[in-house]
């Protein structure tokens, strides 16, 4: 089963003292796709990473990248030999010039494609004899993301990987990230910009408090949610309209949107039988489903 | 290439502290001799004695300061995640800065004394070679201990200004502690030469007091090991 998929975790949970910064995460992220892993500040997603990589140790649960347990030592060597991992504030060594960390991260990876590295030394038009610490935000961006597709990695692991670039790279990191994934590179990339996101994602997972709230295909994800406009000829109380797979309900005067979650027929046959003058059903764009599950968050936790 | 790396994180401080105490050991011989110090003009010996004497405080200052960084160090500014993404482990990072910073110490103990070996053959003054040996033979191997006492520091705390403030601090403590009371086993003065040196004619014997160094050098395992302890337990 494990064969299947580039990540799996088993109640995985990281704590810092009394504060659960990831609870019980059970993940998996299948080969050869692009998956979203989307979530707010401080949700847990960057300590997700960092524990998949070996960098923290969990507190308890388990997890395996590429078939390596990350608790094993030597396994989580080999799991960063096989991943390339940009991370959230694109760190890099600013005493080093862009030429010498190129160097430096090719000595790592036997398979490193120089080709790819010229190509991109030229497309970001980054100045090899420059310092890192001298360079702009983006310009670090671009390094960060030249020295993860330089190498030939079976996964790559994206924190936040367009922050800092302009409209053209991101552009351009899009049409990157999708031509790696066809090259059978797995993708694994967390983002706040979600309408990129809903542009190269095949899978959405979506984190809130430490917790894993979604974990659908994107299609999926765009099949099961709607919005359903209402307008009546007198103002209908709410509750009417409390099935269980209606997210969030807001009323203004005769007019009513309901928020669905697969099944929006039985609020679409209450509606008729309440005689609504006016049924219109709407497919949500994935923000609104991303906005919509964390704002059901907090209601959640104090069940 | 985590050799390189760490070369390259050093190279400012090394290079630095290099040009500071060949600079100050040149200098001060060549005052010393004749120009602004006539006493020492008799006696040369002396002057090597008391050279020592001052190029190890500079030496331990520089030694702790080329022992901070690492990955503690690397959290609080941002790169740990780079580093700790390499397919090597955490003993792997920290002897590849050992490494680099031993054979840095070594040069920050060997060039000055090549700088008074040139300053005296430029001004014709008759020396021992084998007493400038000792000298540097004391300080790097008896010193090599205040370059791990740096290294043990700067894997518990990272703080830019907090971790050197404290390695400097522990290396005071220990040499006050030693001097007040184990007098006999201090190493600020094994390392200086004033366990070891004849008050009538400031020649260092000719048995150097390998007890002691081999002792010194313990010690440095030991905070070498301490390090390791401490780094692999460490949760970033």
């Amino acid at each position: 089963m494990t064969n299947e998929f580039a990540i799996i975790t088993h109640a995985l949970s990281k704590s810092y003292g009394k504060n659960s910064a990831v609870r019980e995460l059970d993940l998996s992220v299948k080969l050869n796709r692009i998956t979203a892993f989307l979530g707010r500040n401080g949700a847990g997603k960057s300590t997700t990473i960092k524990m998949l990589l070996g960098m923290i140790r969990p507190t308890c649960g388990s997890g395996a990248v590429l078939g390596g347990e990350i608790t094993d030592t030597a396994a989580s060597r080999n799991i960063r030999r096989r991943v390339a991992y940009v991370g959230e504030d694109k760190p890099l060594y600013a005493y080093m010039t862009v030429g010498q960390i190129v160097r430096f991260a090719k000595s790592f990876y036997p398979d490193w494609r120089s080709d790819t590295e010229k190509k991109l030394l030229y497309e970001y038009e980054l100045p090899v004899e420059r310092k890192v610490k001298t360079l702009s935000k983006g310009m670090r961006t671009k390094l960060a993301l030249l020295l993860a597709f330089a190498r030939r990695p079976d996964l790559l692991i994206l924190d936040e990987p367009s922050e800092g670039l302009d409209p053209v790279g991101i552009e351009h990191l899009l049409r990157s990230l999708v031509t790696q994934a066809s090259d059978g590179v797995s993708i694994f990339f967390s983002s706040h910009q979600i309408a990129e996101v809903e542009r190269v994602a095949d899978h959405v997972c979506i984190l809130e408090k430490g917790r894993l709230l979604v974990d659908q295909s994107l299609d999926e994800l765009r099949r099961s949610y709607r919005r359903i406009d209402l307008v009546f000829d007198s103002s209908i109380p709410e509750n009417e309209f409390r099935f269980s797979n209606v997210q969030r309900i807001e009323t203004r005067g005769r007019h009513m949107s309901v928020f669905v979650q697969s099944n929006a027929d039985t609020v679409v046959e209450r509606a008729r039988r309440l005689n609504a003058l006016s049924v219109d059903v709407s497919p949500v764009a994935l923000r609104d489903i991303f906005l919509e599950t964390v704002r059901e968050e907090p209601e959640r936790a104090l069940v | 290439m985590l050799w390189y790396k760490s070369w390259l994180e050093t190279k400012p401080r090394f290079l630095t502290s290099l040009a500071t105490l060949t600079l100050f050991c040149a200098v001060f011989v060549y005052h010393a001799q004749g120009l602004i110090r006539p006493e020492f003009r008799l006696d040369l010996n002396r002057l090597l004695f008391v050279n020592q004497q001052f190029l190890v405080i500079m030496w331990v200052l520089s030694v702790v300061l080329l022992g901070m960084g690492g990955i503690v160090r690397e959290k609080a500014i941002g790169t740990t995640s780079l580093t700790l993404a390499l397919p090597v482990g955490r003993f792997s990072l920290l002897i590849s800065r050992i490494g680099v910073g031993v054979l840095e110490v070594i040069a920050l103990g060997l060039v000055p004394w090549l700088a008074v070996v040139g300053v005296m053959s430029i001004v014709r003054k008759p020396f021992q070679i084998s007493q400038v040996a000792s000298y540097v033979v004391l300080l790097v191997a008896g010193g090599l201990v205040f370059f791990l006492m740096g290294v043990l520091v700067s894997t518990l705390v990272g703080g830019e200004y907090t971790a050197p403030a404290l390695a400097f601090g522990v290396v005071l403590l220990v040499a006050i502690i030693s001097d007040a009371w184990f007098r006999d086993y201090s190493v600020w003065r094994l390392v200086t030469g004033d366990l070891s040196i004849d008050r009538s004619t400031y020649l260092l014997p000719r048995h150097l007091p390998w007890l002691g160094i081999f002792g010194s050098l313990c010690f440095a395992l030991l905070m070498m090991a301490a390090s390791v302890f401490s780094l692999q337990r460490r949760d970033s």
